[in-house]
């Protein structure tokens, strides 16, 4: 499939209902139009008044969020499901045969992907919020953002059925970049098996993190969503990292200890971690704490007792909770994982990625910073 | 009064097969009020027929004996462009745009220019126009105001709209509306999933996936198959539709 960049356009479409009876006013403004749209389901034989935006109940009263209001994932169908057989037709045989083939077993659904747990947990979060605050679009938002064309569609569709997943928005760009549809859903965090794109969504600003098919999966919890970080190069900036691949332990250690009430700087998953403390906060709000369904983890090789003192205090400095933080001195993040069961954990190396992976733990590969370019003759290739 | 010229540099296409699409010169050239020069600015329209013209050509590579070709009509119905004619054809010359008609009428006689020529579709940037045509059972659509930059065309089709309650009998505008999207469909099955000259996009921008799982299941059974599709579940257009950079929007006025 090719990748063709696509160009942001600004400025408006003029649009037109035609119909009998239309009210042949002057050209108006394409938000003049979105208003009245929002409002009516037919044709306007007089002008209606502009409304202020709001959240609205469509179809059953279920909410559809506003994406600025919203933390919104967005995953590809890859890493949503798995799609191994139908890949292997798509490099065997090429795109026509894929589409055949796909539109064959359309009524087939797809099973679970290496994001699935996670996204059921992110809806078991929705439910929570619900309950809680029932007028509120302030809720996770799925969309699936996909480079599948839409002859794809009805068996995405079948199995999101299927499966009882809460997935109204998604995006089919059929071979062109999703980015810019990223951008445009104002998206919080974007999962896809391919690493070219998960690239590029960081370095437009997006957090990204690629992820893999794995055959050993332990179980998470169906009530909490557990998300776990490394911190250097995911949450925090690689530069500490750096100062350790050019000079060793040594000078690392020195150099966060005379650095240590200097904030490190901002890492891609910040963002993420920040809009997962709001919705904690929801809960906390209505006394909840203890039982809060989202619960963070802080998973570093840094050790408690140095080097991890200046990771805390950043956190700290940013108002930040993290509600377990893990310092393992070094020591293989594998078994530490294993205990703590996240539904995903964000890496930027990917030896720690294969540890977890192989613990049974979700792992995403962060492609960011100083690690990339030191572990480029152990990274495995992704399949396209 | 309406009066037709046919552009003799141009192959003239079978009446039956092609797919007539109207634009109005005003879209096409802007031509300003006394300039010594002959040449005009391009208007709005021009990538569009631009694009229009690489799909024949396209269509004409896979089978030159192809006849399901657009087949474009100017309609010129102001009075200005009028005392412009010979600007528009000579332009149309120097531009080396495929337009096989020229239609010249009066504002109130121009929906009947439409009709003469049998016209499938109808562009223009003027709201009111647009209106008018469909009155008069010609499928409308604004064009996109701003001038979009892609070689391939693409057309974005509304699709909340797309599913009709069968109880209901279809007008002259739905019907039009309904055989210009087949004939589309027809045109896109001509070529691969790679490499095609027209691109065809559904967008739904209420419902949620159900809505646009049924608009998908309904353009497949009339034979039109989407290469793209959003589903925007309420989130806002704009951003979305500034991306997807159509060269026009169609919007079927049935909403259920």
């Amino acid at each position: 499939m090719s990748l063709d960049p696509v160009q942001v356009m600004s400025g408006q479409v003029q649009e037109l209902k035609v119909g009998p009876s239309s009210n042949g006013d002057s050209r108006g403004s394409w938000e003049e139009k979105e208003e009245i749209d929002q409002d009516n389901v037919g044709i306007t034989t007089k002008p209606k008044p502009v409304t202020v935006r709001r959240t609205r109940k469509v179809e059953g009263g279920v909410f559809f969020p506003k994406p600025e209001n919203a933390v919104t994932v967005a995953v590809s169908s890859r890493v949503l499901f798995r799609t191994e057989r139908e890949q292997k037709v798509f490099e065997q045989d090429g795109v026509e045969e894929y589409l055949r083939f796909q539109i064959e077993h359309e009524n087939e659904p797809f099973t679970p992907g290496p994001a699935f747990p996670f996204v059921k947990a992110l809806e078991a979060v929705n439910c929570r919020l619900r309950e809680l605050y029932p007028q509120s679009d302030e809720l996770f938002d799925i969309v699936l953002v996909t480079y599948n064309h839409a002859h794809v569609g009805i068996r995405l569709i079948n199995t999101i059925n299927h499966h009882n997943l809460f997935i109204e928005r998604f995006c089919m760009t059929g071979g062109s970049s999703p980015i810019g549809y990223l951008k445009a859903w104002q998206t919080n965090l974007y999962l896809s098996a391919d690493a070219d794109k998960v690239r590029e969504a960081l370095s437009e600003g997006i957090a990204a993190a690629t992820m893999f098919t794995s055959e050993k999966v332990t179980e998470v919890s169906e009530s909490q969503l557990r998300v776990a970080f490394d911190g250097d190069a995911v949450l925090f900036s690689d530069e500490s990292e750096r100062i350790f691949k050019a000079h060793g332990l040594d000078k690392f250690f020195e150099h966060e200890r005379d650095n240590e009430d200097t904030l490190l700087d901002h890492g891609p998953l910040k963002g993420f971690l920040e809009a997962l403390g709001k919705l904690q906060k929801k809960f906390y709000a209505k006394g909840q704490r203890l039982d809060c369904p989202i619960r963070t983890y802080l998973v570093t090789a840094r050790s408690a007792a140095s080097s991890g003192i200046r990771a805390l205090k950043t956190l700290r400095a940013w108002g930040l909770e993290i509600d377990e933080a893990l310092f393992l001195a070094g020591a293989p993040k594998g078994p530490m994982l294993e205990k703590i069961r996240p539904h995903i954990y964000f890496d930027d190396q990917m030896f720690h990625v294969e540890g977890a992976a192989e613990m049974g733990t979700v792992a995403a590969h962060v492609p960011y910073g100083i690690a990339q370019k030191h572990n480029a003759k152990q990274n495995i290739s992704v399949r396209k | 009064m309406v009066s037709t010229i046919q552009n003799t540099d141009v192959k003239q296409k079978e009446a039956d097969r092609a797919v007539v699409v109207a634009v109005t010169s005003r879209a096409v050239f802007d031509c300003g009020a006394d300039d010594g020069d002959e040449v005009c600015e391009v208007g709005v329209a021009f990538p569009l027929l631009q694009a229009l013209q690489r799909v024949n050509e396209r269509l004409l590579e896979e089978n030159p004996t192809e006849s399901l070709l657009f087949d474009v009509v100017l309609i010129t119905s102001d009075s200005q462009q009028q005392q412009q004619s010979s600007r528009i054809i000579s332009n149309t010359r120097h531009h080396g745009l495929e337009i096989s008609r020229f239609c010249f009428s009066s504002e109130e006689d121009f929906t009947e220019s439409l009709l003469k020529n049998n016209v499938h579709l109808f562009l223009t940037t003027d709201r009111d126009e647009a209106a008018q045509a469909s009155q008069k059972g010609v499928f409308s659509a604004l064009l996109n105001g701003k001038v979009a930059s892609s070689e391939q065309l693409r057309v974005v089709f509304c699709g909340d709209a797309v599913i009709r309650t069968d109880a209901e009998p279809p007008s002259a505008s739905q019907d039009a509306a309904q055989s210009f999207w087949a004939q589309l469909g027809e045109m896109r099955r001509r070529f691969g999933v790679l490499d095609s000259p027209l691109s065809l996009v559904l967008l739904t921008s209420r419902g949620g996936r159900e809505s646009c799982g049924a608009a998908l299941q309904t353009l497949r059974s009339r034979g039109v198959n989407m290469d793209e599709a959003y589903s925007l579940a309420g989130a806002p257009r704009i951003p979305i539709l500034s991306l997807l950079r159509p060269h026009f929007l169609l919007i079927n006025h049935l909403e259920d």
